[in-house]
């Protein structure tokens, strides 16, 4: 029976607390050997199709040919991005003049909750990782977080410049004890729970294109 | 009731079983053509034990450090002994803040601890959002798998229920049809939901930060939408740093399904934003969670199953869990590596499953943290039997063979008697002998000379 039980005030949590970091000191075992650590691999000669391999098993499509200033021309959507009433578009990543900019309900959102359902969103990696095709990405504002999540269509624009070979040289690249939240995003949403038949859209984006552009 | 009796069921469909039994072998295949694309995977997997190895030596000094990070960056942290403990934390946190509606992914943690039933009986309505949970949450069922957790269910069933559930179409089984309808319901659900409860796959230190990896985004939007976030983490969850991640991540997918990594990997460490509508401030708290797990610590023989990192593999791979299925383990974790972590729980309900085992091997080949799986099974058997929880029968039987094992005379005398009188008995008797061995398959028919006669005649007849 827990003190709280016993005396009905509340309890702060440290009996538990010391409790069990006591257990903790009382049951650790002796230091493990040393161990070696694994190297970063090197970049692969040919990061490109090694990115679009790994991101294709994932679901997602990379678009390889497009520029900073025709890429919504190379997405392979249901409809052109300027037919879609709701867009949300990370800051610098708009593109008017090919219909992608802010737009609809995401402009007077008041919570998170009012950008569902959104068309399209549009983020911009702080890098690629090119084994296993995974963007990281540092939302701006909780109505960032939500709209990847509730647009039916992810975009990500990515840079050459900012492709690391593998998830070791990923991680010293974050400052991840000054990040609230942050996000490897690798594909659309997927599931496979019935008969292991694979699904896209799950329960986010249904499509996800990482365009990579030149710097 | 032991694994046998409770696999009968899944067993007696042998169109189920066959499909079952491939379909896992097939994600292990999976598992192989990844683990073969990264030349450095073996020592990968020596960076991860050694990891861990150390982790274990130093979990109060780490669980301090994370603490005091998370604390500092916003997040309240609070520790639970057991599962009890556990559930009433929780609950405390949705009773305060008011909340009758949660959406949890994916966490078997939580389902350790049975904290659905805990808040279900305050009237608290959960709603698991994970597809495969939510079918069998749906079906009033524990998952199967800790991470395909329907797959024990055909396309057909799934129609069924969503057909009663949901009003789907009689008869639709598409799995594409019944993934939409599905969505739809639980988007609604995440729009409604005031809190939302996750696992951790792992905790940093160093940083203070949780990761969390689902394919389906259902942990990010439940995250995202609800302003209260609740993540429950087991006491071997942690590494030093964030640099730490980097292996276990890049084992963690490909071993679990063949992946290169899993759809969402994400790092939490504050409150989420707020999203400026003058709502009361988001916030974030992370449960810590013991619940046997220091004990384990303590046994040297079982302690480096914490170093266990949920990715499946082991079930994947296992003949006995792949034609048994996860409802005959009994026990929340199926497979290989939950009949190692059930015993320590409950000795006296999980003494069978240790035996639920073909000592194969194949579960320490895969495991990315290099669990010694079948060792420790193997070590549970004498445990278990030493501790008395083995059936009277069984204890019998090995104290029999124990003496006729170890005196060749009585070896040999023994044997000829049994061969005399098992080749006069109907094969039906004999295979009742056999106990669950022979429940399903004969027994082979026995030769008229014993092994050492077979070779003895050979060494003669040899030029
Ligand atoms: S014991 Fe190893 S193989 Fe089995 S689930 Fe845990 S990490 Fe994976």
């Amino acid at each position: 029976m827990s003190a709280r039980e016993k005396t009905g005030r509340k309890v702060d949590g440290d009996d538990a607390r010391s409790e069990i970091l006591a257990r903790l000191e009382a049951a650790a075992p002796e230091p493990g050997e040393p161990f070696q650590r694994v190297p970063a691999p090197a970049m692969p000669d040919d990061p490109t199709s090694l990115l679009g391999a790994r991101l294709g098993q994932n679901g997602g499509v990379l678009v390889t040919n497009a520029s900073a200033t025709d890429w919504p021309t190379h997405l392979d959507l249901p409809a052109s991005p300027a037919a879609f009433a709701h867009v949300h578009c990370q800051a610098g990543t708009a593109l008017p003049e090919h219909g992608v900019a802010s737009r609809g309900v995401g402009l007077e959102a008041k919570a998170v909750h009012d950008l569902s359902p959104l068309d399209l969103c549009v983020l911009e990696a702080e890098f690629s990782v090119v084994e296993n095709g995974a963007s990281w990405h540092v939302p701006a504002s909780a109505l960032e977080r939500g709209a990847a999540l509730l647009a039916e269509h992810l975009v990500i624009l990515t840079r050459r410049s900012r492709l690391v070979a593998t998830l070791h040289q990923a991680y010293p690249r974050m400052t991840l004890g000054h990040t609230g939240f942050g996000w490897f995003l690798s594909g659309p949403s997927k599931t496979a729970d019935i008969e292991q038949a694979l699904v896209l859209g799950a329960h986010g984006p249904r499509t996800m294109h990482l365009v990579l552009l030149d710097d | 009731m032991g694994h046998v009796d409770r696999a009968r069921d899944f067993v007696a469909n042998t169109e189920r079983t066959t499909w079952h039994d491939e379909v896992l072998w097939f994600v292990r295949a999976k598992r192989d053509a990844a683990a073969d694309t990264l030349p450095e995977w073996e020592a990968l997997r020596d960076e991860a034990a050694g990891i861990k190895r150390d982790v274990l030596g130093r979990l109060p000094e780490l669980w301090r450090r994370f603490e005091q990070e998370a604390t500092a960056a916003g997040a309240t942290v609070h520790w639970a002994r057991d599962a009890a403990e556990h559930n009433r934390i929780v609950h405390e946190l949705l009773r305060t803040h008011d909340v009758k509606r949660v959406v949890k992914s994916k966490s078997m943690l939580t389902e350790e601890c049975g904290l659905n039933p805990h808040l279900e009986a305050q009237g608290i309505e959960v709603v698991d959002t994970d597809l495969g949970e939510r079918i069998v949450q749906l079906r009033e069922e524990a998952p199967s798998h800790i991470i395909m957790p329907a797959i024990h269910l055909k396309r057909g069933e799934i129609g069924d229920l969503f057909h009663q559930e949901m009003g789907t179409p009689a008869g639709l089984d598409d799995p594409d049809e019944l993934t939409a309808v599905a969505r739809r319901d639980l988007r609604a659900r995440f729009l409604a939901a005031e809190a939302g409860i996750t696992g951790v796959n792992f905790a940093v230190a160093e940083t203070g930060s949780f990761v969390v990896v689902t394919n389906e985004g259902n942990a990010d939007l439940g995250t995202a939408l609800p302003r209260l976030h609740i993540a429950c983490v087991g006491l071997e969850k942690i590494v030093p740093t964030a640099n730490d991640l980097a292996p276990f991540l890049r084992l963690l997918a490909r071993s679990a399904t063949g992946q290169p990594i899993s759809t969402y990997t994400s790092h939490f460490r504050a409150p989420r934003a707020d999203d400026g509508n003058g709502g009361p401030p988001p916030e974030l708290h992370v449960v810590i969670v013991d619940n046997g797990r220091s004990r384990l610590l303590a046994e040297p023989a079982f302690r480096e199953a914490l170093a266990c990192i949920r990715c499946g593999a082991c079930l994947n791979t296992c003949p006995v869990y792949r034609r048994s299925g996860g409802h005959s383990y009994g026990s929340t974790v199926p497979g290989p590596i939950g009949s190692v972590l059930a015993p320590s729980q409950d000795p006296a309900r999980h003494a069978e499953l240790p035996h639920a085992c073909s000592l194969c091997g194949s579960c320490s080949d895969v495991c990315p943290v290099r669990v010694p799986l079948h060792h420790q099974l193997l070590t549970w058997r004498s445990h278990l039997a030493e501790s008395g929880h083995h059936p009277r029968r069984r204890r019998l039987a090995f104290r029999i063979a124990a003496r006729v094992l170890s005196n060749a005379g009585l070896y040999d005398r023994a044997t000829r008697a049994g061969r005399w009188i098992a080749r006069r008995l109907p094969s039906r008797w004999l295979d009742r002998l056999g106990g669950p061995w022979t429940r399903s398959r004969a027994l082979p028919s026995i030769p008229a000379e014993s092994f050492h006669q077979a070779l003895a005649a050979r060494e003669e007849e040899r030029p």
